[in-house]
């Protein structure tokens, strides 16, 4: 990724303002609405390191969920939750190349997981207050003061994110830090990421980034490296369409605890309401028949 | 591009093909259940709503029991008005219970109750539960006008003008009451819970089915008569129903895959209480009564205690779904897919 021009004009190393348009600085990515935005996270470069973990607890201002360890590998985290809006998984595999690698080199796979913010968001689709929007940045955000904890969405979820807070008793998931991307400001994992396993930018733009990532690997031997959540892969399946935060993989989706092949609950409405009121219906014109026969 | 083709992501074929049934004197054949390939130390995939089962089943039964009364009162008075009197005062305190009963038990289970009326601020076609928002909504306000329409009615038998208002309301309760009666079906099928999305169809079928029936059986306690042998056979009818998609519905998880969420607590409470006590047994003394007329309750009250058993199970089989990522990854396989080419295709 080129350097932006205008960085050559931040020589300060403190500031006491924002920097206006900050992400054109240190994503090359100028925050304006209207546009599609979302995360391309690219395994392959991840490191572990949980810095995205923590930018986003301290961002969001996010009480920890486990203090104590898992002993599963590296993750003490677990899963997302209403407190948790990153989660690094860690998946220790004996040996991933047979041909490059000594058994005791790196056989880890890790992940940075986040909210997948959906086309068609099951969540959104499901909110009957109209609590959970589509963004101007074609995000997915709960509006927090119109949530009422009904639950709904997080069921509808097809990736297990959004969860009810015992705390507030409100919905809590991944904002795509929606206060910062007002402010022209990188969200703050992309932005704290060291590898950029986690690109910021605008989706278009990083869905075809992630297409020649994914033809690089191809050609370096990585042969089964392949994009989950856009147009027409895994993860996009069921009318879901694309998915704006998607991930380039290295193993099957069920390895890092995502679905091959989620589906659109919303399409379920119509074949339930249908053929629930045609069996009340048949059996109304049964009992009509019943009660006005003469005999 | 056909997922189920691509190697990368495609699932490791099974051992053994999917069991065939060539007759069928043979038992059904047992799918394979569960996700054979891998998990994040077996972690759950998906999250299981936050919903207390036995609330919001609670509430089903209610919504299911005052609709289908609503619906069944109604048609009865205007096929044979004299016979039924009896039977519309009786419904009027049905009809009344989803609104009295139901409503605060759904408020009860919110997390911020004191917001509830932010379900009044939209309505969506693409969320059941704000379809259900305003179903209820309008079921309440006509149950509400046709029983004190039809109540006040009563005292005053010169007034024709208030029997005239309980009617329509009656009417518009009726309406409202058959989706009441249903569409907490599509409200669980459209989630990403397994077993809750596996078999929108015969889920749907059962639901409606298992309210007519508390309906009809509600409506026949302390009834005589021949208007409690139409109710009888009624009830018996929607058991009938009930039980062809319980069937239906079954195959299909199989189908899927997911059929192992019945070998849980839940999953037995809903084969062994819901369906073999609540379902099967009252459906059983229904067809050895309803020649001569029966006189007991037994059929009517097992009835009832079988819906709201099956409403509460099958909200905590739904849960096992949810939490297994074996069969959350299962039933997230290309194959499952709609329009997917695969022998489990057939819809349910
Ligand atoms: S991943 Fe889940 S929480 Fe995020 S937008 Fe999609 S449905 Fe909503």
């Amino acid at each position: 990724m080129e350097m932006h021009p205008r960085v050559r004009e931040q020589t300060r190393s403190e500031f006491d303002t924002l920097i206006p348009d900050e992400s054109e600085l240190t994503a090359n990515v100028r925050i304006e609405p209207g546009r599609a935005y979302g995360f391309f996270t690219d395994t392959t470069v991840c490191i572990g390191c949980k810095a995205c973990e923590v930018a986003c607890k301290e961002w969001n201002n996010l009480p920890a969920d486990n203090i104590g360890l898992t002993g599963e590998s590296y993750d003490n985290t677990g899963a997302l939750s209403a407190n948790t809006w990153r989660h690094v998984s860690f998946i220790e595999k004996p040996v991933l190349r047979h041909d490059l690698q000594q058994p005791f080199q790196s056989g880890w796979l890790m992940m940075s997981d986040v909210c997948k913010h959906c086309h068609n968001a099951p969540c959104l689709e499901a909110c009957p207050t109209g609590a959970i929007f589509k963004t101007e940045f074609d995000t997915v955000v709960v509006q927090q003061d119109i949530c009422n904890g009904c639950g709904y969405c997080v069921p509808a979820c097809p990736f297990g994110v959004v969860d009810v807070s015992k705390v507030d008793g409100k919905a809590h998931k991944c904002t795509l830090c929606y206060d910062r991307l007002k402010g022209g400001l990188e969200p703050a994992c992309a932005k704290s990421c060291p590898t950029d396993s986690i690109q910021f930018g605008e989706l278009h733009k990083l869905q075809a980034r992630a297409q020649e990532r994914v033809a690089e690997l191809h050609a370096l031997g990585v042969a089964n490296a392949y994009l989950y959540g856009t147009p027409g892969a895994a993860g996009a399946t069921g009318d879901l369409q694309y998915l704006n935060a998607f991930f380039l993989l290295t193993d099957r989706p069920e390895t890092y605890n995502l679905p091959a092949a989620p589906t659109r609950p919303a399409n379920r409405v119509a074949p339930a309401l249908t053929s629930g009121l045609a069996t009340v219906a048949g059996l109304a014109v049964a009992a009509l028949a019943l009660f006005a026969r003469r005999w | 591009m056909d997922l189920a083709d691509r190697a990368d992501i495609a699932p490791p074929t099974p051992e053994e093909p999917p069991p065939v049934r060539r007759h069928p004197s043979e038992p059904m054949p047992r799918w394979p259940s569960g996700w054979q390939g891998p998990t994040y130390y077996g972690r759950a995939q998906l999250k299981a709503a936050p919903f207390e089962n036995g609330v919001v089943g609670g509430y089903i039964f209610f919504a299911g029991l005052s609709g289908a009364s609503a619906l069944l009162s109604t048609i009865a008075s205007t096929a044979s008005p004299r016979a039924s009197a009896a039977l519309e005062r009786r419904a009027r305190w049905l009809t009344l219970l989803a609104p009295v009963l139901g409503a605060p038990l759904l408020i009860y289970d919110l997390h911020t109750p004191k917001r509830f009326y932010n379900m009044l601020r939209v309505a969506k076609g693409t969320s059941p539960m704000s379809i259900g928002t305003w179903i209820l909504s309008a079921f309440s306000a006509s149950a509400f006008l046709a029983s004190g329409a039809g109540w006040w009615g009563d005292r005053r038998p010169n007034r024709r003008g208030w029997r005239r208002l309980s009617t329509l309301a009656r009417w518009s309760s009726a309406l409202a009451g058959a989706g009441l009666s249903t569409y907490t079906a599509a409200l669980l099928s459209a989630t990403s819970t397994p077993l809750w999305a596996a078999a929108p169809r015969s889920l749907a079928a059962r639901f409606g089915a298992s309210s007519m029936a508390t309906g009809a059986a509600s409506l026949a306690l302390g009834q005589r008569g021949r208007t409690r042998r139409n109710l009888d056979a009624i009830t018996a009818a929607a058991l009938a129903a009930e039980l062809t998609a319980t069937l239906v519905s079954h195959h299909r998880y199989s189908r899927s895959g997911i059929a192992g969420a019945f070998q849980t607590p839940w999953g037995r409470l809903e084969e062994g209480g819901a369906t073999a006590l609540g379902l099967v047994a009252p459906l059983a003394m229904y067809g050895a009564t309803l020649a001569r007329g029966g006189r007991s309750p037994l059929p009517a009250l097992a009835t009832l205690a079988g819906s709201l058993l099956f409403r509460i199970s099958i909200m905590g089989v739904g849960d096992v779904s949810a939490r297994d990522p074996e069969l959350s990854f299962r039933f997230a396989q290309p194959d499952n897919l709609p329009g997917a080419h695969s022998p489990s295709r057939a819809s349910g």
